[in-house]
């Protein structure tokens, strides 16, 4: 078993490689998961609070968003937005950015959920209490609405950082296509794939270790509120 | 931006034979993956302890590797395993094994929306397994099935999208051929991107009917 894979230096190409592999991984499913956070609690405002067409928009865009593979968005990102806006985007930039558009639309539908657990009752009392729209945002929903959105959000970022094996069609040298060349040079997909899928395990297990861990904290903060 | 829809009337054919193989691929798979899915989720609540390793650990195996490493390893892997398969073939395996995972964590959540109560009711009353199945629990758990199985389903349509890496001729596939003959990227993965989005919404529109249907009958 162990010489299946140490034969012929089987591993040799894909070790030179994995440990910056995975920083890109990492790195580009972090970033994009931070600029999702943000731009998705944007969203959700507009779509709770906005006006009719700004709210449909952000319907259509959620709806297209979850409606279409990661995958045709990611070509998107790389090939369609240059010729549009005649700009040059690096795979990497292009990357992050499909990587987090992708995550706003999940990111607002998650917020949103969370939001619709908070009973009207006590935004209405807030706003008898005297307190502005702002006020009640910023003191009365947000805080309750993150609370009980953190289990589902972390839960998004390990989903996240599953789908950024895609950032290697559009040649981004993340794990997954540092995996891809070490067969190219050793020819032995099956020892190099199989000790790709234990590292992306290692990762994602250790993410959802994480979350869960979150998950009981902020559970037992909230005690009584489901 | 200047779009031009003779490209999309040239690309018109090509795409629609890609769909009708990612719809081949996505009717075939899922409903298979739901099959194996269910199997493990019964095998996971089974008495024997290595039944029950095999299906937790398959499932942790497909919720903690990206689907695209699973097609590489299958894809060039199994041939190195002496099993020469065609890519139609190796893409429903796969899809009906990460199906099948996801699908077990689906029916083990349901399966825990039955109180435990009801089961020792059934047995006390002197059911057997299987009327227990088929009277009180399989009943109860339809309409807490379906939102998060046309999700999935949804998510595994998209998810054949990356079969067009193993060169199966799917619509992924095709539309990178076109915009390989045409350089049109906006046209070409425009219309793409158009045939997904009309699929999936058919698809959430067609489960969230059912959905309603099935409330009206089911206990919750």
């Amino acid at each position: 078993m162990i010489e299946f894979f140490t034969a012929h230096g089987a591993l040799k190409p894909f070790f030179d490689g994995v440990v910056q592999g995975a920083g890109v991984t990492l790195y580009a499913s972090s970033l994009a998961f931070v600029i999702g956070l943000v731009l998705g609690v944007m969203l959700m405002v507009v779509r709770v609070a906005g006006g009719t067409i700004a709210r449909t928009l952000v319907v259509v865009y959620v709806s297209a968003m979850r409606g279409t593979p990661l995958l045709i968005q990611l070509l998107i990102a790389y090939y369609v937005l240059p010729a549009i806006f005649g700009i040059n985007i690096s795979p990497i930039a292009a990357g992050i950015l499909a990587l987090a558009l992708n995550t706003t639309a999940y990111v607002s539908e998650i917020l949103r959920g969370a939001l619709s657990t908070i009973p009207a009752g006590q935004a209405a009392a807030a706003r008898a209490l005297g307190m502005r729209q702002w006020e009640v945002w910023r003191f009365v929903l947000l805080p309750q609405m993150f609370h009980r959105a953190v289990p589902p959000l972390t839960n998004e970022y390990t989903v996240l950082l599953k789908a950024s094996s895609l950032l290697s069609i559009i040649a981004v040298t993340e794990l997954a296509t540092v995996a891809r060349n070490a067969t190219l040079q050793s020819d032995l997909p099956l020892q190099v794939f199989t000790a790709t899928a234990v590292v992306y395990f290692i990762m994602l297990w250790s993410a959802s270790s994480v979350s869960r861990r979150i998950e009981r904290h902020f559970a037992r903060l909230l005690p009584n509120v489901h | 931006m200047y779009i031009d829809f003779d490209i999309v009337r040239h690309a018109a054919p090509a795409l629609w034979q890609g769909l009708k193989l990612t719809a081949t691929v996505s009717v075939i798979s899922i409903p298979l993956g739901i099959v194996i899915g269910t199997i493990a989720a019964y095998m996971a609540d089974a008495k024997h302890m290595a039944l029950r390793a095999v299906a937790l650990g398959y499932v942790e195996l497909v919720c903690n590797i990206p689907f695209l490493i699973l097609v590489y390893l299958s894809f060039f892997g199994l041939p190195k395993l002496g099993l020469q398969s065609s890519a139609f073939a190796i893409a429903i395996g796969t899809m009906a094994f990460y199906t099948g995972g996801y699908f077990c964590e689906i029916l083990r959540a349901a399966f825990r929306s039955v109180p435990k109560g009801q089961i020792r009711a059934a047995l006390s009353l002197g059911m057997s397994g299987w009327k227990i199945q088929r009277y009180v629990v399989v009943p109860q758990i339809f309409g807490f099935l379906i939102p998060p199985t046309v999700s999935l389903t949804i998510m595994m349509f998209k998810d054949t999208a990356v079969f067009s890496v193993m060169s199966l001729p799917e619509l992924t596939y095709q539309s990178n051929l076109m915009t390989a003959d045409t350089f049109a990227y906006v046209e070409v993965l425009g219309t793409t991107a158009l045939i997904y989005w009309g699929a999936s919404a058919l698809m959430e529109t067609f489960g969230h009917a059912m959905e309603m249907r099935v409330r009206r009958w089911s206990h919750r």
